[in-house]
């Protein structure tokens, strides 16, 4: 702060001095003469000059030299006496050059923000940096790994955490990149490749898109069992009408996955979904069951501080893509009510309320 | 702090200007020279100030300080430092910020180095110099601050459009700015010499500075952004009579104008009123400019925040000036002395129509520009007007304009001989006739266009050219007198030749490119090719490349000239800006000579095996580089003009004492 009034207090004193130097400049009589003359003056002696190198014919010099002159004349009749005022009072130019910047910070102190500190991108994260983990959303985290993975650069690990939080942010664009840098690392890491699997599908709002198809083939390239790339892959394959494969996949995987596995609930739901109906119908969660952590872990923050739209949008969204309607509903009608009067987040809640399941 | 110290800063900008209108007002009616250094010292210290603001706005788009909400809205940490630092004009409130630093820096200009302007002159245009200062420094402050902070600020920014992340684009408004805002003094010496009903040879010297500096500037700005949409845009064209390129193109034909006439009342005391007139209209299509660019009621890259709010202020601003100006115009202008007479055939008469021309040619952009509006608000239906009204209107005015342009210096004040300036011409006519001869036997197709237009850029050049040859008197003196008078020869007569020739070299260029420019589209798997002029283009790679801010696919191809040999590998990328999530294509061009092979990269398809395709354009685009190298010569000769030392009155003072019967050898001829 004493910086910043050190700063408007130079800032006006030079102000003020450049005015005050001026005008007492002015008081001593450094006062300008008028152009007006010389000008002329300079014009008819350009005109002898071209005539002198023969340049102008004899007669045009004459009509010329008199034209010139007579402007001089004219010139010289219209233009009053100079200016000479009376110096002025001392106390009314100090006045005047006071005035200024004090009629500024008047303003300033009624317009502006005084007080508040500027925030450079580098302090802020410095403070992230510094602050606990658990205190951080996800967006902050993200930038957090982001700066880690600049000072890792060879360390695929840094990269996988910056794509989780990137994947919490709601940004799987910006978490598949980051897997993308952490697979150029550890190619064959079959982890990694799932993830990044799972990241493209979700960027392209739940669809086996043919990236996150062979995304899921490397994966199972580097570890034939790797479950999460069996189930997506096998999925893809219902999905596109090559029901019967699909789900002898699934009940393989099944099969694999052993007893404890948290996996299994979902994995059985999914093949009793598909089996009964004639079409495949959406799993009640079709996703990894990291998503639906992370999903759990952004409404369980957003309980403990519940002020934070994009938050909520990201919620609701993520219900929406998860399929998930009962809580999507609840999350919508509670984050309605909290921004009842901005219409902008209201629209926002609904866009995101309308995006389409993956299936 | 420092955002802060810039928000104190703008505000006392602010204020410093209504001191500075009010003590040079008060300077005028008392005829206190006091008051008018009160005056000027505050439009010198306006200046410094703003100048701080303007710095403490790119620190805090350097450090990315996303508590600004100006910042936020068109930063990114992710966006490398070059163009962190071009964000901070690349936005609605930055610009305007940048338009109010140039504002008060031509009104410090005008304060500092005014000294040989009589003092009434000087106190009013001062004065009116901080009152447009006011006015859009008052808008800055109040409806557009760029210094508005953010209570919580977030994790990043929104980035910039990834299409203005460009070098061009950096130097782009800088330079169109000077040149709008440089017509600003100009519209103040206006007020000036209507307020106090002279405007003569003196008030018209001091005028074609300033006009001459904001001229070049235009030139260079306007050029950088057609250059910018030339190979940005990736649509193979350079000028697409968009209204925002037509907005900064009418200041630029009415300074055109200004600069002519203005000789006029330099030389022969002649058309004062005329000048006046175009000196207020060059800033008040400035600020026209500044409206339509701003206000939403035009879609482009230009349109910054659709806010009619700030529109309806920006229209209330313009209105206001112009309306004033206009007002003082009609009500002073009458009782202007007429100045000297002039023959019909004569210097004079050919700057008249000149400027007629050049008139009229504003008046066909400014419909061009404005019909759409009008309709769209009053008939609520969107029309679009595009180059065929241009070509049929302004077209055929250019080209009698450029047509008579070689002969007006070849004549005399007062009184000239038409038959003995065309006469001296004969070389270029001859020469010109020769080029539209060879360009119909030569070029495919067959083009009578093509062909005129070809021979008026020959024309435009050597009659140019002849101007000199007849001042040095080539080939009718011996070789060392030659060589003297082409040393004698004065600044301002290169500076009008180059930024003739170089209108010639644009014609050319223009001409060339627009009638034998040749486009091939298709889908190419790689190992395809595709022909275009002659030239085979082999797509022998896509590969993905990461940039510091985007993700792109970079496409390598090979490109044959029609003899065999490689002329170049093109390498055109299609790029993904994460941050905003827009998708731009990155044009590769091959120069050869002075024509473009330009390729485009299109997205990624899948073919009909299953694999992946894209679809690529090539285009060849002949001469192309004339087209902004005939500007680039503009601008320099306006530069070069702009350093004669008869343009600056003080030196010029000095270095001619009066009435010393040519103490050094005074240089020849006149400034035209």
């Amino acid at each position: 702060m004493i910086v910043f009034w050190i700063a408007v207090g130079v800032l006006s004193a030079a102000v003020a001095g450049l005015i005050l130097r001026r005008a007492a400049r002015a008081m001593a009589g450094g006062g300008d003469a008028d152009s007006t003359l010389p000008l002329y003056q300079r014009q008819l002696s350009e005109i002898e000059d071209l005539a002198d190198r023969g340049l102008i014919a004899a007669d045009e010099r004459r009509s010329t030299h008199a034209e010139a002159a007579r402007r001089l004349l004219s010139a010289a009749n219209a233009a009053g006496p100079a200016w000479t005022a009376p110096a002025m009072a001392r106390p009314v130019l100090l006045a005047m050059a006071v005035a200024a910047p004090v009629a500024a910070l008047g303003l300033y102190l009624g317009l502006a923000s005084p007080g508040y500190r500027d925030q450079p991108y580098a302090q802020r994260l410095d403070q992230w940096r510094a602050a606990p983990p658990t205190q951080l959303d996800a967006p902050r985290m993200a930038a957090v790994l982001r700066s880690v993975t600049g000072e890792r650069p060879t360390d695929p690990e840094p990269y996988r955490f910056l794509a989780i939080a990137e994947m919490a942010s709601g940004d799987a664009g910006a978490a598949a990149r980051a897997l993308r840098e952490a697979l150029r690392l550890a190619p064959d890491r079959a982890d990694l490749w799932e993830s990044l699997g799972e990241a493209l599908m979700v960027a392209a709002e739940g669809e086996v898109t043919p990236q996150a198809a062979a995304a899921f083939q490397r994966a199972l390239e580097q570890d034939p069992q790797a479950a999460t790339a069996r189930f997506h892959l096998a999925r893809g394959q219902i999905e596109a009408g090559e029901v019967e494969a699909g789900l002898a996949q699934w009940r393989l995987l099944l099969s694999d996955l052993p007893t404890a596995d948290p996996r299994r609930p979902v994995l059985q739901a999914a093949i009793a979904d598909v089996s009964s109906g004639p079409r495949p119908a959406a799993p009640a969660v079709v996703g990894a069951p990291e998503i639906a952590a992370m999903v759990d872990g952004l409404a369980a923050r957003l309980v403990a501080e519940p002020d934070d739209p994009e938050g909520w949008v990201r919620l609701v969204r993520s219900y929406s893509v998860l399929g998930d309607v009962a809580r999507r509903d609840a999350a919508l009608t509670q984050a309605k009510a909290r921004y009842a009067d901005n219409p902008q987040i209201l629209s926002e809640l609904a866009k995101a309320a309308a995006v389409e399941p993956m299936r | 702090m420092i955002v802060e110290i810039g928000a104190f800063a703008v505000i006392l900008s602010l204020v410093l200007s209504v001191l500075q209108t009010g003590a040079s007002t008060l300077a005028r009616i008392r005829r206190s020279p006091v008051l008018a250094a009160v005056g000027e010292g505050a439009a010198l210290s306006a200046f410094a100030a703003l100048a701080v603001a303007f710095a403490a706005l790119v620190y805090a788009f350097v450090v990315s300080d996303f508590s600004v909400a100006n910042v936020t809205a068109n930063s990114h940490t992710a966006k490398p430092l070059l163009y962190r630092v071009g964000g901070a004009w690349g936005s609605h409130e930055g610009s305007m910020l940048m338009w109010c630093l140039a504002l008060t820096g031509f009104g410090a200009l005008l304060a500092g180095y005014g000294r040989g302007l009589s003092a009434g002159l000087k106190a009013v245009a001062v004065a009116t110099q901080g009152a447009l200062g006011v006015a859009f420094l008052a808008y800055t402050v109040f409806a557009s601050n760029p210094f508005w902070r953010l209570a919580d600020p977030p994790v990043e920014g929104r980035s910039l459009n990834p299409l203005l992340q460009d070098p061009a684009l950096i130097l782009h408004p800088p330079f169109l700015y000077v040149g709008y805002v440089g017509l600003s003094v100009v519209f103040s010496l206006a007020i000036a010499a209507l307020v106090e009903g002279r405007a003569d040879a003196a008030w018209a010297r001091w005028v074609r500075p300033w006009t001459l500096a904001a001229w070049s500037a235009l030139t260079v700005g306007i050029t950088l952004g057609a250059f910018w949409a030339y190979y940005e845009l990736g649509w193979g064209g350079w000028w697409f009579w968009d209204p925002v390129e037509n907005a900064s193109f009418m200041p630029w034909l009415i300074a055109t104008a200004l600069l002519h006439s203005a000789v006029v009342t330099e030389r022969r005391g002649a058309l004062p009123g005329w000048t006046i007139f175009l000196a207020l209209g060059g800033y008040t299509f400035s600020m026209l400019g500044a409206f339509l660019v701003r206000s939403g009621v035009l879609t482009s890259v230009h349109a910054f925040a659709v806010d009619p709010t700030r529109g309806v202020l920006l229209l209330t601003i313009l209105g206001v000036t112009a309306g004033l100006g206009f007002a003082l115009f009609a009500w002073r202008a009458p009782a202007m002395a007429r100045g000297g007479m002039f023959a019909p055939i004569s210097r004079e008469s050919a700057l008249v129509l000149n400027n007629i021309l050049l008139a009229a040619a504003t008046a066909t952009v400014l419909l061009g520009t404005l019909y759409p509006l009008i309709r769209e608000a009053m008939a609520g239906e969107a029309i679009s007007v595009g180059p065929p009204y241009f070509n049929l209107t302004f077209t055929p005015l250019m080209f009698i304009l450029l047509l008579l342009l070689p002969a007006g210096p070849l004549l005399a004040w007062k009184r000239a001989d038409a038959g003995a300036a065309l006469q001296r011409l004969w070389v270029a006519a001859l020469l010109a006739a020769l080029a539209a001869v060879a360009t119909l036997a030569l070029a495919e197709p067959r083009s009578l266009f093509g062909a005129a237009g070809l021979a008026l850029g020959v024309w435009l050049i050597i009659g140019s050219l002849t101007e000199v040859a007849e001042r040095i008197r080539l080939f009718r003196v011996p070789g060392r007198e030659v060589l003297r008078r082409l040393g004698g020869l004065p600044r301002g007569a290169w500076g009008m030749t180059l930024a003739h020739a170089g209108l010639g070299v644009f014609v050319l260029g223009a001409v060339f490119e627009t009638t034998w420019k040749a486009e091939t589209a298709e889908v190419l798997a790689l190992g395809q090719r595709l022909e275009v002029a002659g030239y085979v283009l082999t797509l022998e790679d896509v590969a993905p490349t990461l940039g510091p801010n985007y993700e792109a696919e970079q496409a390598t191809l090979r490109a044959t000239a029609p003899d065999g040999t490689l002329a170049c590998m093109a390498r055109p990328e299609r790029r993904l800006y994460s941050a905003g999530g827009q998708t731009t294509s990155e044009v590769a061009i091959c120069t050869r000579g002075l024509s473009h092979l330009y390729v485009v990269l299109g997205e990624r398809r899948t073919g009909v095996d299953g694999g992946p395709v894209w679809l690529v354009t090539g285009y060849w685009n002949p001469w192309a580089l004339l087209i902004f190298l005939g500007p680039g010569l503009m601008a320099f000769g306006g530069l070069i003009s702009l350093s004669d030392r008869r343009l600056r009155l003080v030196a010029g003072r000095r270095a001619a004492p009066a009435l010393a019967p040519a103490a050094k050898p005074e240089p020849v001829g006149e400034l035209t």
